[in-house]
């Protein structure tokens, strides 16, 4: 017997290249149906949605959140990250391991998924650290943390430096098949900088971080990719450079895949100029170019997938001088809105958008979601894509109220989210 | 700031260094200017205190050392502590760039900006202008040659902004690892040979290399420094023949310039920038004063 069914919705999904009114059945927590036309009817103990031709869609999936739990609660607990998880419509996400203590043992990993699924709501994952205490120097227990449910190894937000250490790590963690999230950043060309190098960063006497400090990485991680056959993902990228030599590794047939975050489309370094903190972020926001090829690589494939990159930062570490304040800003409240925005810029199709945002990252994480072929697990969402709001941090669900997006007028709402059928959020 | 403005400020330093008597303007009477210096300074702060002792108001005088900020207190705190106590202006120095913007954001005094990292330091320009003027009598169509470490330098910054809205040509001259990125976007022409950069030029002006940038970081050795960067006799006679040689100080004599053309009485106008420095720091505070007047 079908529990819910959601009828006169307007179904987006990539996994099947559907993009039109139909309905779904959903039973047991499970996508019993989904297609377009009418919906027969129902028995009388079914719960009927009618969707009255607004969107519905998988949810989605973000590769990239920080989680201030454990370690830092004051700043955002799980309670809070879960929340404003489903609030954006985030079914299910990948937490980094650079919590205090960091996620460097598969006790940690159990731990944190176990209170989240006491929570309810949306999905938690959890990366491995790469390396013991993130340090960059010794593989942590990756196949232990792999057990416990690692969905893939990150050296958190700095990136591992030592080819030596790469080398092993892509070829320990391609026998477990799971993927190595790299933070792509040169660090001694990096050294001290404050923003993206160019004449914005000479105009404000900010030290500058050149963009070369991406590709430099990607490129010498490309060749330990083709040495190894680890799987290799890389996080947040910024660069035309970077971009350039992903789409040739996947040209080649390079099991590589990447990400990238809303400011990286949306903001280039002018942004800067005010030495407005909340726009102090890592990698730094970067040229016009760079942001052009960041919706060119968005829209031909080479860039999988979109995550928030939410960071909970206390708002003392930013109220600096903007070289010694702290980068990141909250992600997630604003992933959907500005990702569609590329939608309404006419920039990708309603179906790529959803596939960045739901299908590519959970293929990537090999995690349930993203689909919502029958026998899926029913994470959905319903949204309104072209309802306009203002994003404004004092009413972010997240407790993380720091954006870089303050002011900005957006289109697309979040109505409802589900997991695993059961509803966790509607907009009251 | 515009030409006009700027060039307000130089009639006005310029009438406050052509006298000495006390009684030239009294604007800063019954009002309390403090200066917060986070890095240290001599001739700033002193030029500074002198400036506004000469103008009539009372000065007080902040720098790190045994301050609260060695106790962890943040920038924004000190300077909320400072609002506070209702000083009119506040003169701030700070390693990092934006900071007396962040400070102008969060007080109620006036904030000038006595050098903000890499970024700006507005009134050394403004005096290094008023000393131009006052020696040569015109800025607009003059070739200066700024020289030296760029990258780092707040002088150059000012100088560029500044110096080029009154209508010079600038050439800077420094090896590439201490160029900024894209600074040819500036209005500027650039140049890494010293003999080339300064060929013509009718104002040379030197700037400060720290010694810890000639240990084979962005230059290889002191040596090697001097022997092409640093300005002796031989290379200024590169110049146009009546060149004139500023530098902001502190000097490093021998590193980026020799002691025989720095102390040229004929054509170093160091000494004259130091001396300037006082009377456009006048014109700034002033302005501010009056400006301050005109609101409350």
């Amino acid at each position: 017997m079908t529990d819910i069914q959601f009828i006169n919705a307007h179904i987006i999904d990539p996994s099947q290249n559907l993009d039109g009114i139909g309905y779904v059945d959903v039973q047991n927590g499970v996508i019993k149906y989904c297609g377009l036309g009418d919906a027969p009817k129902a028995s009388k103990d079914t719960k009927i949605i009618d969707c009255a031709h607004s969107y519905l869609a998988p949810g989605l999936v973000d590769m990239r959140v920080q989680s201030g739990d454990p370690g830092a609660e004051h700043l955002e607990d799980l309670n809070s990250l879960l929340y404003a998880a489903a609030a954006g419509g985030v079914t299910a996400f990948a937490c980094l391991p650079n919590t205090q203590p960091i996620i460097d043992d598969a006790s940690m990993i159990d731990s944190l998924c176990l209170r989240a699924s006491r929570q309810g709501g949306s999905q938690l994952y959890v990366y491995g650290a790469a390396t013991k205490g993130l340090a960059g120097t010794e593989m942590a227990e990756l196949g232990l943390m792999a057990e416990s449910g690692a969905v893939g190894f990150s050296n958190g937000i700095t990136s591992i430096q030592d080819a030596l250490v790469m080398r092993r790590l892509l070829s320990y963690a391609s026998m477990i098949d799971k993927p190595v999230i790299q933070h792509c950043e040169d660090a001694s060309l990096i050294a001290d900088g404050e923003m993206n190098e160019g004449e914005t960063s000479t105009r404000l006497g900010l030290i500058g971080s050149p963009a070369v400090a991406e590709v430099i990485i990607i490129d010498r991680d490309l060749h330990l990719v083709r040495l190894t056959g680890g799987r290799y993902h890389v996080a947040h990228i910024s660069t035309r450079a970077g971009i350039d030599a992903v789409r040739k590794a996947k040209a080649e047939g390079l099991p590589v895949t990447a990400d990238t975050a809303p400011p990286y489309f949306t903001l280039n370094e002018l942004a800067v100029s005010t030495y407005d903190t909340a726009m102090k972020l890592s990698p730094p926001l970067r040229s016009e170019d760079d942001r052009l090829a960041v919706i060119e690589g968005l829209a031909d494939g080479t860039i999988d997938a979109v995550s928030s990159d939410h960071v909970p930062v206390d708002g003392d570490a930013k109220m600096q001088p903007f070289g010694p304040s702290q980068p990141g800003a909250s992600g997630i409240d604003t992933l959907f809105a500005l990702t569609i925005s590329l939608v309404h810029g006419g920039h990708i199709s309603m179906i790529r958008a959803i596939d960045i945002l739901s299908l590519s990252p959970a293929t990537i994480l090999d995690v349930p979601g993203g689909s919502l072929v029958p026998g899926s697990q029913a994470d959905i969402i319903l949204f309104r894509p072209d309802t306009g709001w203002i994003v404004k941090g004092v009413n972010f669900t997240s407790a993380s109220r720091i954006t870089p997006f303050e002011g900005q007028p957006v289109q697309g709402v979040i109505d409802a989210t589900y997991v695993d059928g059961k509803e966790v959020f509607r907009r009251g | 700031m515009s030409p006009l403005l700027i060039r307000a400020l130089l009639d006005r330093g310029d009438a406050f260094a052509s006298t000495s008597q006390s009684s030239i303007s009294s604007a800063l009477k019954d009002k309390t200017v403090v200066n917060l210096f986070y890095e240290n300074s001599t001739r700033t702060r002193v030029s500074f205190e002198l400036a506004t002792k000469r103008l009539g108001g009372s000065v007080l005088n902040i720098s790190v050392a045994g301050s609260s900020v060695k106790k962890g207190e943040t920038l924004l705190d000190t300077a909320t502590t400072l609002n506070a106590m209702h000083p009119d202006i506040l003169v701030v120095r700070h390693n990092c760039a934006g900071a007396a913007k962040l400070l102008s954001q969060h007080v109620d005094a006036a904030v000038i900006n006595a050098g903000d990292g890499r970024h700006e330091h507005p009134t050394q320009a403004l005096l290094d202008a008023l000393t131009i003027r006052r020696r040569v009598g015109h800025i607009e169509g003059l070739r200066i040659a700024i020289c030296g470490d760029i990258a780092n330098s707040r002088v150059a910054r000012s100088n560029i902004h500044l110096l080029g809205t009154l209508g010079a040509e600038l050439r800077l001259v420094c090896p590439a690892t201490l160029l900024p990125a894209a600074v040819d976007q500036m209005g500027v022409s650039v140049f890494t040979d010293l003999e080339t950069g300064i060929k013509d030029a009718d104002i040379v002006m030197m700037l400060r290399l720290q010694t810890e940038r000639m240990a084979g970081t962005e230059t290889p050795s002191q040596r090697e420094y001097f022997n092409f960067f640093g300005l002796d006799k031989a290379k200024l006679e590169r110049s146009a023949p009546n060149a004139l040689i500023m530098h902001p100080g502190p000097m490093n004599r021998g590193v980026e310039i020799d002691s025989a053309t720095a102390d040229d009485v004929e054509k170093s106008l160091i000494r004259m920038q130091v001396e300037m420095g006082v009377a456009a720091r006048m014109a700034c505070l002033e302005a501010l004063a009056l400006g301050l007047d005109s609101t409350s």
